[in-house]
């Protein structure tokens, strides 16, 4: 071969290896442009996000971070958002009711803070802690529902928006929410079945009896709510609540917060997990790290539905503006009085006496099921009124 | 006579009555609550000074007398001799019901009260507390910088006051008894010799004359602690005030 061949082929190994650069750079604006054209705007960090967004490479991981979608369903109302409030709230729940009985509640972990990472140091503690599978457990699946149970729990964070914020824009936001919450009951009963133990049998039993009598008054209430508004898009839901609906339609709220409290079993209707009659019903079984994925559970639902009850019944991410947060603004409202909500869910353990099984059977198949009923009329009654 | 009661009417008056006022009632609680919890190791609740706590003892104003070893209905303190063969009490505190008839007893508060309540033992074996350790005060890891007291006037409450408080107790020391044990009645003694052993500092000593047995009492060596007296089943000892010790002889 001659030395001009050699140089001509060096010459196109050059040029391939050129265009190929050349193409994986063409590939990466490409997908930063994606990204950057959704990107949240927060007038506070924005010099930072510039600077950061100059370096190559790291600005597509900064970008994808601030992309709407993902910080939706990753940063503020999504996981770690979450996380902090469970952190919280089972934290708030354990200290409010310690208040109401006259104990202290936790303390000793942290004291100068009043013991605020008691619910980290738990979740630590069953890092550490051995996770049983006992003889008669179907061990596939037993150890397999605490994992996938997390799919209805954080997809329905992409449909609910959050005002700046949204993972997917559709207007049947609510319903598709509500189809995949009301998975999470299946994922409960096919725990205590993969258990195979006499307590997880009956609290599967009983949670299943309890979600055909929440289920239906608590659908009932949030089309009362939709058929007020006359849309299911919560954009336009918000937008529409100048005045709450809570006053709109107190019975729909009321039906909406009972059937809440029984979905989440918070404790006047702990009925599948009763401590003191099954031993914490399905969940009996887990030990270890699993069994604090299960215990967040109805935690984590409770957060959901606190997050639509208020997107429903308290104006959503309506707020003043402040003009300095830009989009995260409506988004830490919408937090803000998820965790209000929570709260005051949270709250009605220490009020209320246990229910037994036949008797919220009773009151979620008569009483709530009527009012839900009265609740739609009344919506129907504002929509004939207004002649919307 | 029989009275019906009829069961309260149910309205929907009532009983959005009665959730209001469960909702107000909880609120107010939220807002106040009565808690009435001592942080123990930092609070500590006040005793008061007859506090039936650990029993502290003092070798030097003992007379061996017994009576807290007699006393005791748990058979927890048990006498050990010394050395130079007197016996001094040591407490069994896995037996111990911390009733301090021991403590009631003692005539020379040899024996006295403490507030320590709280003492902690590596085993069942030193539970078994002998003369020699019960000189001593058990080492105390105090956090506490805070007295708590409890106000039950009108309604529950907690005193806070912010001072040490001293878990020793101090006793006023009796005067000590100066009783001696006397043969009184020497023509009922029968001659058992109980008192000669049971006299736990050998005070007493025995004489044979022909068919009688003297009995005479060392005064010098005699604490007046009344074993002999109350051992002596025909009553001969007598224990008697020292002021008039010469009455007798």
């Amino acid at each position: 071969m001659e030395a001009s061949d050699i140089s001509r082929l060096r010459q196109t190994d050059e040029v391939v290896e050129m265009v190929e650069a050349s193409l994986i750079f063409i590939l990466l604006e490409k997908i930063l442009s994606i990204f950057t054209d959704e990107l949240i705007n927060i007038p506070l960090i924005n010099p930072v996000v510039e600077r950061l967004l100059e370096i190559p490479f790291l600005n597509v991981i900064i970008a994808f971070i601030l992309w709407k979608p993902i910080f939706h369903v990753l940063i503020l109302p999504g996981l770690i958002g979450m996380t902090l409030v469970l952190l919280f709230i089972i934290y708030f729940e354990r200290k409010i009711t310690a208040r109401v009985q006259w104990r202290v509640g936790p303390k000793e972990v942290s004291r100068r803070t009043g013991g605020i990472i008691q619910a980290l140091a738990d979740g630590m503690r069953y890092l550490f802690q051995e996770v049983i599978v006992h003889k008669g457990a179907n061990a596939f699946y037993f150890l397999q529902f605490p994992l996938i149970s997390f799919l209805p729990v954080l997809l329905p964070l992409l449909f609910i928006p959050a005002g700046g914020t949204y993972g997917i824009k559709t207007i049947y936001t609510i319903p598709a929410a509500l189809a995949l919450i009301s998975l999470i009951p299946v994922f409960i009963v096919a725990m205590g079945w993969a258990s195979n133990s006499k307590f997880a049998y009956i609290g599967s039993v009983r949670e299943a009896f309890m979600y055909f009598a929440y289920e239906i008054p608590f659908l009932l209430a949030v089309v009362a709510m939709i058929v007020l508004y006359q849309t299911p898009d919560p954009f336009e839901i918000v937008a529409k609540q100048w005045i709450p609906g809570a006053i709109m339609n107190p019975v729909a709220f009321l039906v909406f917060f009972i059937t809440v409290l029984i979905a989440t079993s918070r404790l006047p209707f702990d009925i599948p997990e009763a401590d003191q009659e099954v031993a914490f019903g399905p969940y009996v079984e887990y030990s270890g790290i699993i069994f604090g994925l299960v215990m967040m559970l109805p935690y984590e639902k409770l957060y959901l539905l606190s997050m639509i009850s208020v997107i429903l019944f308290f104006g959503g991410w309506n707020g003043p503006e402040i003009a300095i947060l830009g989009d995260l603004a409506p988004v830490i409202y919408l937090y803000i009085k998820t965790i209000v909500f929570m709260c005051v869910v949270s709250l009605a353990r220490s009020i209320y006496a246990r229910y037994r099984l036949d008797q919220s059977l009773r009151l979620g198949w008569g009483v709530i099921f009527s009012l839900s009923m009265i609740a739609l009329l009344i919506s129907v009654g504002w929509m004939a009124w207004l002649g919307l | 006579m029989v009275r019906v009661v009829k069961s309260p009417k149910k309205g929907l008056v009532r009983s959005a009555a009665g959730h209001l006022r469960a909702i107000t009632e909880v609120a107010k609680v939220v807002v106040n609550p009565g808690t009435i919890t001592i942080h123990y190791p930092r609070e500590r609740r006040k005793y008061p000074e007859n506090f039936r706590g650990m029993i502290m003892f003092d070798r030097e104003d003992c007379i061996s007398c017994f009576r807290c070893a007699h006393i005791c209905p748990a058979n927890a303190i048990q006498m050990y001799p010394d050395a130079e063969g007197r016996y001094f009490p040591g407490i069994d505190y896995a037996k111990c019901i911390f009733c301090h008839f021991c403590v009631d007893s003692c005539p020379t508060a040899a024996l006295k009260q403490s507030k320590i309540h709280d003492v902690a033992y590596k085993d069942v074996g030193s539970m078994y507390v002998t003369p020699e350790q019960m000189n001593m005060i058990p080492e105390i890891v105090r956090e506490d910088s805070i007295t708590v007291e409890y106000d039950f006037g009108k309604d529950i409450q907690l005193i806070k006051k912010k001072e040490f408080e001293n878990l020793l107790v101090e006793v006023e020391k009796p005067e000590k008894p100066e009783f001696k044990a006397v043969p009184q009645y020497g023509e009922n003694c029968i001659g058992c010799r109980l008192c000669m052993f049971s006299c736990p500092v050998n005070a007493i000593k025995s004489k044979l004359e022909e068919t009688k047995v003297i009995l005479e009492t060392d005064y010098e060596k005699c604490t007046g602690c009344g074993i002999c007296v109350r051992i002596c089943p025909t009553e001969v000892l007598i224990l008697t005030p020292i002021e008039r010790e010469g009455d007798h002889q």
